[in-house]
């Protein structure tokens, strides 16, 4: 084992500086306490300024429980029961690694390389180890392979940033919310999901300078319960009509920024003549939005004046509402606003956008070993660069929340490809996408998978073959943070991998012997690769210049003279340095949409009724709204088991007793939440917190159905739909149910 | 010298990372054993709502009411720092005294695990970490810095003097060494 020993405590404990790579945002700098090879402790961050330690949350701080876990994956399975019964057998690298060759030979020959499906997620983010990068390389080198496209979390925001920005950096340094004046959160719980280490304390050292904060969420999050001066309750998927009545009341008292719009914006007019009802005969007034967003007119009204006086204000929406059938226009909508009050590019203001990304160290900039050539499978097709019709992205891919019918259905359902094999790799979609129950129809259906995973997930269960993998701890790599940085942490190996484990690029080279592939290019030595990592990219090449120091520290800070502002260089210049939009300016009316002639998909950002919204007709058979926000004591699915982290917070529905009671609901009841889709089991929790007319369940508990087909486990997606919006976006938030008090055996 | 705490109630999101870390740093098995919890109080009707979270240690009070409940005498307050300890070698176990300690205590700071007569273990302080010169581990993971801890007298001249906070009454009987900044409503 190659390690970096960072300190040595008297009695022959060793601390050793390292990170995660979880599918947070996070990467917290670790200590990590190792003791005759074993890890005895978590400690965190120990710079000097303890205001500006990146502390880990509680999650890290479990990790001596997760890497230890009696669960843990040690050696190779094979299967040994039907598809999701869970019964494996032990079988040697050898044994596990020789079938999977086979197989993928066999299906090359007989049905091509587009048959071979590559699930690939977040579940680990590093530059060496990732499995995503290490499977790209192996399977376009074996003739390539099929795939999906769209991010999960996110593609509503990333259609609405690369619609009006074409940018994904629409984020500011965190550091720069001490500058406003005014910060709007909507629908944004950085308490619980952790968007940059540091984010939520610095909200509260905003808050403490006496900036006043406005949340809007039909929760009441953790994140409020610290910040919120004032809690704007809405009806969950309706957040644009409130948008959209907001510019009304700006339009209409003329608060807006003209000066700011002709300079910088372009179809500002067209959007007025929606709003101001003359497109479609209907005013968006307050009192309009009130009917379908539950906030009363005069709140709205208030809202939109405040938001209009006070500058700089930073509006912050997030992804989370974009996760939805409305998807992009929630943040287009919210981009259109922080456009017309003149906040773009201003310190202490905000261009909205849900990405929240600075250009340091971000994860965009994915550092990996690039593939020789491009998939042949995906080459000859036409380019999606610069285009915003989605059907371009589907040419050779599916829909990532589409993934598990196209499995199913194959080319009979309009998909370009038939799977015969497939590979997951840092993921559980079975329960991490829509519709878990039709996951689980496909997965059994599917006539090969190999899952690498450290656990047993509700994915894995459905495996051929199960290979192990190591953890964070047990690896030599180094990460980026998600979107907000600006840092790089090291990745110091602490321990031996536990059992047979080993890295997702250590299968890959492992199978590329069995394949025969011998261009193929190993990086067996871990310290060399990292240095031709670190020297591959330019930010982290110009950045850490000496890559012993940064992994003796296990960190490196991006000095930064003033805090990041997005598109600061465009609305101080615009001449020389127009945005990358076709126009060169901010596309409230986008031409690239309008040629689309998609009446679903508007060229200005509206508030538009889809599916499974409060007002959809189903709601007379299911009439609650089910949100799934991120849950604090896991990174979506991983984790799970994880006791110290499952008893601080226990899975529960959060509904407000309103709804409760009207069905005899009681707190602390088991419960049955169900629609067409599924049915799941899980504990009621009555809280004022919650809208009447909508109820939570955290994302990312098990899946684990009962003979009955009843999910036992509370896996939330149980009960979503595998659709999305017209941008791209994961619709898991629109999301109709019917709940009722569970007994057992009736 | 007498040690205490420090909560910032406006600053606490309710995360439990100051629970995990003391389970993590003392080796507790997840269970009812915590020597650190965070406690929930919500109050009003949505959407007039007030919620507020609050650290639940052992206070290492000025006169802890469980040190002369203890038969055996197992429990200690420590001249130097004031810290409450006990010695599980001498405590008999929660079966055989009915969990006195527990009893006594108003905050519920004496902790068992779930094995038959299992013996009182609680917040000590960090007592190790508190030797070496270091904080609690509790205060070192709060990601908003609600948390401090060190000498009662220097907490009260940096923070004030404010005994009681949402979901916290102030024992004149036992003393818990602790100020508050509270959450207002």
């Amino acid at each position: 084992m190659e390690t970096q020993e960072n300190d040595t405590i008297d009695n022959g404990e060793k601390i050793i500086r390292t990170t995660t790579a979880f599918d947070c945002g996070g990467r917290c700098p670790l200590r990590v306490h190792v003791k005759d090879g074993k890890v005895i402790r978590i400690e965190g961050d120990d710079f000097e300024d303890k205001n500006e330690q990146l502390r880990a949350c509680l999650r890290c701080r479990a990790l001596r429980q997760y890497i230890y876990h009696p669960e843990r994956l040690k050696f190779p399975l094979k299967r040994d029961g039907p598809k999701g019964s869970g019964k494996f057998k032990r079988i040697s690298w050898d044994e596990a690694l020789s079938e999977i060759a086979a197989k993928l030979k066999e299906v090359k020959e007989k049905y091509g390389n587009s048959s071979i499906f590559l699930a690939t997620g977040g579940g680990y983010q590093a530059a060496l180890h990732d499995g995503m990068f290490a499977m790209i390389r192996l399977l376009t080198q074996f003739g390539g392979f099929s795939t999906h496209f769209g991010n999960i979390s996110s593609e509503g925001a990333v259609y609405a940033t690369q619609t009006q920005y074409t940018s994904p950096f629409v984020g500011h340094s965190r550091t720069d919310l001490k500058n406003s004046k005014l910060i709007i959160m909507w629908g944004w719980d950085p308490a619980r999901m952790i968007s940059g280490s540091d984010t939520i304390f610095n909200l509260i050292k905003a808050k403490e300078k006496g900036i006043k904060i406005i949340c809007i969420d039909p929760r009441y999050t953790d994140s409020a319960v610290v910040l919120a001066d004032q809690w704007i309750p809405i009806i969950p998927g309706t957040d644009t009509a409130m948008m959209v009545a907001m510019a009304y009341v700006m339009i209409e008292e003329n608060l807006h920024d003209q000066e700011f719009l002709d300079k910088y914006s372009i179809g500002f007019e067209k959007f007025v003549d929606y709003v101001m009802g003359e497109e479609d005969g209907i005013p968006k007034t307050p009192e309009w939005a009130e009917q379908i967003t539950s906030v009363p007119a005069e709140i709205i009204s208030n809202l939109a004046r405040e938001y209009a006086t006070t500058k700089p204000a930073a509006f912050m929406d997030c992804q989370g509402p974009a996760r939805s059938a409305v998807g992009e226009l929630y943040n287009r909508c919210a981009m259109t606003l922080t456009a017309m009050t003149g906040n773009v590019g201003k310190h202490g203001g905000s261009a909205a956008g849900g990405l929240m990304g600075i250009p340091y160290g971000h994860m965009f900039f994915a550092s990996r070993i690039p593939p020789p050539y491009r998939n042949p499978v995906e080459t000859g097709l036409k380019s999606v660069r610069g285009s915003l019709d989605l059907q371009l992205r589907f040419q050779a891919r599916c829909h990532t929340n589409k993934m598990f019918d196209a499995i199913l259905k194959g080319k009979g359902g309009g998909y370009p490809f038939d799977v015969k094999f497939a590979w997951f790799v840092n993921n559980n979609f079975l329960n991490q996408l829509g519709n878990t129950n039709k996951a689980a129809e496909a997965l059994k259906k599917l006539d090969y998978m190999v899952s690498a995973e450290l656990w047993l997930t509700p994915t894995a269960r459905y495996a051929d073959i199960v290979l192990p993998v190591t953890s964070a701890a047990e690896k030599n790599d180094f990460t980026r943070p998600w979107p907000s940085g600006p840092y790089f942490t090291a990745m110091n190996q602490a321990i031996e991998p536990i059992g047979e484990c080993k890295s997702d690029l250590r299968i890959a080279e492992e199978l590329a012997d069995k394949l025969g592939l011998e261009e193929f290019v190993k990086y067996p030595d871990e310290k060399k690769a990292l240095r031709f990592l670190i020297k591959l990219r330019e930010d982290t090449r110009k950045n850490i210049r000496n890559i012993n120091e940064f992994r003796e520290k296990g960190i490196h800070r991006i000095e930064i003279e003033e805090p990041y502002v997005a598109f600061k260089e465009q609305i101080d210049d615009i001449e020389n340095k127009p945005f990358k939009t076709p126009s060169g300016k901010i596309e409230i009316f986008s031409q690239r949409i309008a040629d689309l002639n998609d009446p679903e998909n508007p060229p200005i950002p509206k508030y538009m009724e889809r599916w499974e919204g409060r007002y959809d007709p189903l709601s007379e058979k299911y009439p609650l709204q089910l949100l799934s926000p991120h849950p604090k004591n896991r990174v979506h699915s991983e984790l799970y088991l994880v006791e110290w982290l499952r008893e601080v917070d226990p899975h529960v529905a959060w509904i407000n007793p309103v709804d409760a009671e009207y069905r005899g609901i009681r707190d602390g009841d088991e419960i049955l939440v169900y629609n067409d889709r599924g049915k799941l089991t899980i504990k009621a929790w009555l809280t004022e917190r919650i809208i009447p007319g909508a109820i939570s369940i955290f994302e990312g508990a098990w899946y684990d159905p009962d003979e009955n087909g009843i999910d036992r486990g509370g896996c939330v997606n149980t009960l979503t739909k595998d659709a999305y919006s017209p941008g791209g976006a994961s619709a898991l938030k629109s999301c109709l149910v019917e709940i009722k008090k569970y007994n057992r055996g009736a | 010298m007498q040690v205490g705490f420090y909560f910032d109630q406006t600053r606490c999101i309710g995360c439990s990372a100051c629970a995990v870390a003391c389970k993590d740093w003392h080796d507790i098995p997840a269970g009812p054993e915590k020597w650190m919890k965070v406690l929930y109080n919500e109050e009003g009707k949505f959407p007039h709502i007030f919620v507020s979270y609050r650290i639940n240690p052992c206070f290492h009070c000025i006169d802890p009411v469980c040190i002369p409940v203890c038969p055996v005498g197992a429990i200690a307050k420590r001249e130097e720092d004031g810290i409450v300890t006990v010695d599980s070698n001498k405590c008999i176990g929660n079966e055989e005294c009915d969990s006195k300690c527990l009893k006594a205590c108003p905050y519920d700071a004496p902790q068992f695990g779930t094995e038959i007569g299992a013996k009182m273990r609680k917040c000590n302080y960090c007592l190790d970490r508190h030797l070496e010169g270091k904080l609690p581990t509790c205060i070192e993971s709060c990601r908003t810095r609600a948390l401090d801890a060190g000498s009662i007298e220097e907490l009260k001249q940096k923070y004030g003097s404010i005994k009681e906070t949402n979901n916290f009454i102030y024992s004149e009987r036992t003393k818990p060494s602790v100020v508050f900044n509270p959450k207002e409503k």
